[in-house]
């Protein structure tokens, strides 16, 4: 058993979602006994704002040997902690064939976001998950984003800490619900012991509750034009992920 | 430290930022496509302005106001003429919706519209052709019947016209222009330019005027039903009559006729002491021209408090410079009259009410009678029509009953005063416009429709910093001594070319984009490419701009807006990135290549360097500094 784990988010604004999703699932793989390796992006200039920037985490039953090779090459799991990733870089790059389980959070509907990706970046993923973590996080003020937060949480903890302590708990806002549903749908770790590393522990099993799948593996041998087809006739919102009909096959995960 | 004569091994000498070329030039933006930071995507999208939304013709004033900024006034007559026929006349007497919407009375002064459009009317008209002529499609051989040559019927004809339709319009009086000529006074409107705009439309060819034809009486209903369409625009040209004691005295008038036989060149007799009941426009109208034909003085006694007055305010202000008297909250009660002529007035106090159905019933204050000396009483209370020769459901008290599109059965459409009641030029103007367009599709079978609400820009949504604090420019006036002596004399005088070209520049453009380059300036990214400098020319250039909004921000029209990147849905449009910094394998490959060329040429270059001395016993040139 090897997985890894690639997170993209945004430079600066979003920094802090993918640190805690990787640090979260890097830390419940260590306790549950697996070798385990977390690691922060040093080639994206993760200082500029916006720019797409990495964090990798990645463990298995039998040691790490590459120690060096930090970027993941053939990461399985991916979690887009912002919909616009979607459009922007081919995060599937290496992964194996209908291997992928891509986690976004999202308030559209799935299909709406899969019609962005090539039929070559279709063909690796086994799964492709929506989750509503700004909606499914705790509240803060307005939204749970850092946008609306002050300077100096910005200056503190928005940067890269590379080398130095979280100044906030480990596992809040938007990654909670995140960590949720990439936990829920992987099945790998049992949820209860990756809820323990997470600081918001009940929007972590919200999101592990509530999101929307789009099966590839389960639908195998179908042409994934299907997906596309019905697109139209999919709610907007993907967060009543029960009621959502998704072709090849869209269920909704319950856990917890 | 001096560098020279350091020897630096040529991959390192490598200008990086020479070899990789910055994001400021396009092979740059092509090596760094960052327009995948962006949440965000600026768009243009030009709203209405709120002039263009309040005036009832449509007329594009931030478009014609654009181009007299930058002096191409043929392209801003043209622009009117899209929607309004007569410039000249709506630049004299419009009450001007626009200028009341003007974003720019939040800021400082709206700004005068109303003398813009009269300076572009009066150079349209000084052209030795008219520009509108050759874009006429042909006749198309359909002839619409039009009732009345006021403004409704002129502009529905006009319109009408450049749908490829010819039109017959009915006149009652003996020349054309309805109210305009019958019921705007020659110091507002002069003759001859009326007559200019008229002839102006006959010319283009198509356009049959018969004046002297009324409806119900030498054209019946039927007739007028036999044509393909027909557009009723026969206004309300009977004064109401006010039913007190004495009324039937000579020298009590009916404000509206009096304005009539004026406008029509006609001897008019009116006294020294004239007594103006009513408090609208028409009142005033009159009272100012009684002032200029009689050279005696005017009180308008209306029964509207001073504050009610349906005076524009303008109107108001010049007929007290002209020594128009008000005697507001005042009702007549009885006309004195010597050997049936008018001698005199009793009026009391009054106050204006209104029953159910909003029609006026003063209320009188009993005991407070008091008799007015007066030689002439002017009626100004409101007109009618006479509808009686129509079928009685298609009427009501004076108005012809029309569905939401104006029509009134059949292809049968209605518009102007005889439709919604005393109202401005400019509605009967748009009211043609719209007859035109729905006839042209009643008879070409499409569905009426109303037309789509349009989204208006609010003064908040502009960026108010980028407007400096300009006073308007205020249209200049003949002196009120000469004009209160003369029935022809001007009152509101025209702006010259600079005036025009300096309120232009006012303009806010509100919502619309007006090619002011600030988008182009402010993009820290080069972003924002430019083509021509003129209106909707920027395009966004989406694989670099990084959706910092600062243009947004900066717009100072406000019609660039900030729309979410994911609501783009065209997967075609999508600028994938291979990596997260690193764009193309391609160009870093080439860019390591060239690198990596370079450091075996210099470790080739260290290689010959020492084996070549071996023979003459000198050590070898050293790599890395000075040789020896």
């Amino acid at each position: 058993m090897y997985h890894e784990l690639t997170v993209w988010s945004r430079g600066i604004i979003m920094d802090k979602e993918a640190r805690d999703v990787s640090s979260c699932v890097a830390a419940a793989a260590r306790a549950l006994g697996y070798y385990a390796d977390n690691v922060s992006d040093y080639v994206d200039d993760p200082d500029r704002t916006n720019c797409l920037v990495r964090r990798y985490a990645r463990f298995g039953d039998s040691p790490i040997v590459d120690r060096f090779v930090y970027e993941n090459p053939h990461p399985d799991w991916v979690v887009l902690v912002e919909e616009t990733i979607i459009k922007a870089v081919n995060f599937l790059r290496g992964t194996p064939e209908r291997a992928g389980v891509v986690v976004v959070n999202s308030v559209r509907d799935p299909h709406y976001l899969l019609k962005f990706l090539p039929d070559e970046m279709k063909a690796k993923m086994a799964k492709f998950v929506v989750v509503d973590a700004v909606g499914l996080a705790e509240q803060r003020e307005r939204s749970p984003w850092m946008f609306v937060r002050n300077l100096s949480e910005l200056a503190f903890d928005r940067m890269s800490t590379e080398g130095a302590e979280e100044r906030l708990a480990i596992g809040l806002g938007i990654a909670a619900p995140l960590i949720g549903a990439l936990t829920a749908v992987t099945g790998e770790l049992p949820i209860d012991a990756v809820a323990d590393q997470v600081a918001d522990r009940d929007a972590m099993l919200r999101g592990a509750a509530k999101h929307a799948v789009v099966d590839f593996a389960a639908a195998d041998g179908e042409p994934p034009r299907a997906a596309d087809e019905q697109a139209d006739e999919q709610p907007a919102r993907a967060d009543e992920a029960g009621r959502v009909p998704a072709t090849p096959t869209a269920r909704s995960t319950s856990a917890g | 430290m001096s560098v020279r004569g350091t020897r630096i091994p040529p991959h390192l000498r490598l200008p990086i930022a020479g070899v990789t070329p910055p994001p400021t030039e396009k092979e740059g933006q092509r090596l760094f496509p960052t327009g995948n930071f962006r949440f965000y995507r600026p768009v243009y999208r030009d709203k209405t302005p709120p002039c263009n939304n309040a005036c009832p013709t449509g007329e594009q004033i931030q478009k014609y106001l654009d181009y007299v900024k930058h002096e191409r006034y043929l392209d801003g007559y043209v622009t009117i003429l899209e929607d309004n026929p007569m410039p000249s006349v709506t630049g004299r007497v419009c009450y001007h919706p626009c200028e009341t919407a003007c974003n720019r009375a939040a800021h400082d002064e709206p700004i005068g519209i109303r003398s813009v459009e009269r300076f572009l009317g009066d150079y349209g008209l000084a052209l030795p052709t008219n520009p509108i002529k050759e874009t006429l499609p042909p006749l198309n051989g359909t002839t619409v019947a039009i009732v009345g040559s006021g403004p409704a019927g002129l502009a529905c004809a006009y319109h009408l016209r450049r749908r490829g339709y010819a039109s017959v319009i009915f006149e009652a009086l003996e020349k054309p222009g309805g109210m305009l000529r019958a019921g705007i006074p020659a110091w507002h409107l002069p003759e001859q330019i009326l007559d200019a705009e008229i002839t102006k439309l006959t010319r283009l060819g198509g356009i049959e005027i018969r004046c002297g034809v009324r409806a119900g009486q030498d054209i019946s209903w039927g007739e007028l039903r036999s044509y393909p369409a027909t557009f009723l625009a026969l206004g309300q040209d009977v004064g109401r009559r006010l039913p007190v004691e004495g009324s039937e005295a000579r020298g009590v008038i009916g404000a509206l006729e009096f304005l009539r036989e004026a406008g029509l060149g006609r001897p008019v007799k009116v006294g020294r002491q004239v007594l103006v009941i009513g408090g609208g426009n028409t009142a005033s109208d009159a009272a100012r021209s009684a002032i200029r034909l009689g050279g005696g003085e005017a009180i308008i006694a209306s029964l509207e408090s001073a504050g009610e007055l349906l005076i524009v305010p303008e109107d108001l202000a010049q007929a007290r410079n002209e020594g128009v008297a008000f005697a507001p909250n005042t009702s007549l009660v009885k006309v004195l009259s010597a050997d049936g002529q008018v001698t005199g007035a009793v009026v009391c106090d009054a106050r204006l009410g209104r029953d159910a159905r909003g029609a006026v019933r003063p209320e009188l204050v009993p005991g407070t009678e008091r008799e007015v000396a007066c030689d002439t009483v002017l009626i100004a209370i409101g007109q009618v029509q006479q509808l009686d020769w129509l079928p009685d459901h298609l009427s009501d008290r004076g108005v012809i009953t029309a569905d939401q599109h104006g029509r009134v059965e059949g292809n049968v459409f209605v518009g102007g005063d005889v439709m919604r009641g005393p109202s401005m030029v400019v509605d009967a103007l748009g009211d043609g416009k719209r007859a035109a367009r729905d006839i042209d599709r009643v008879l070409t079978a499409q569905a009426l429709e109303p037309e789509p609400e349009p989204e208006v820009m609010p003064y908040e949504g502009l960026n108010a910093a980028y407007f400096r604090h300009a006073p308007r420019t205020e249209v200049p006036l003949t002196p009120a001594g000469e004009r209160r002596r003369s029935q022809r004399v001007e009152v509101t005088l025209a702006y010259s070319r600079e005036q025009a070209v300096a309120e232009s520049d006012r303009c806010m453009s509100c919502g619309v984009c007006n090619g002011c380059d600030n988008c182009y300036i402010v993009c820290p990214d080069v972003s924002v490419m430019r083509d021509v400098r003129e209106n909707g020319h920027y395009t966004i250039r989406t694989t670099y701009c990084k959706g910092c909004l600062v243009c947004v921000q900066e717009c100072p029209t406000g019609c660039l807006e900030k729309v979410p990147e994911m609501d783009f849905d065209d997967p075609a449009d999508v600028t994938r990135m291979e990596t997260a910094f690193a764009p193309y394998d391609g160009a870093h490959a080439e860019q390591s290549a060239f690198t990596r060329q370079l450091i075996e040429d210099t470790i080739a270059e260290y290689d010959a360097a020492r084996a070549a001395p071996a023979g003459n016993g000198k050590p070898a040139a050293q790599p890395n500094g000075d040789a020896g």
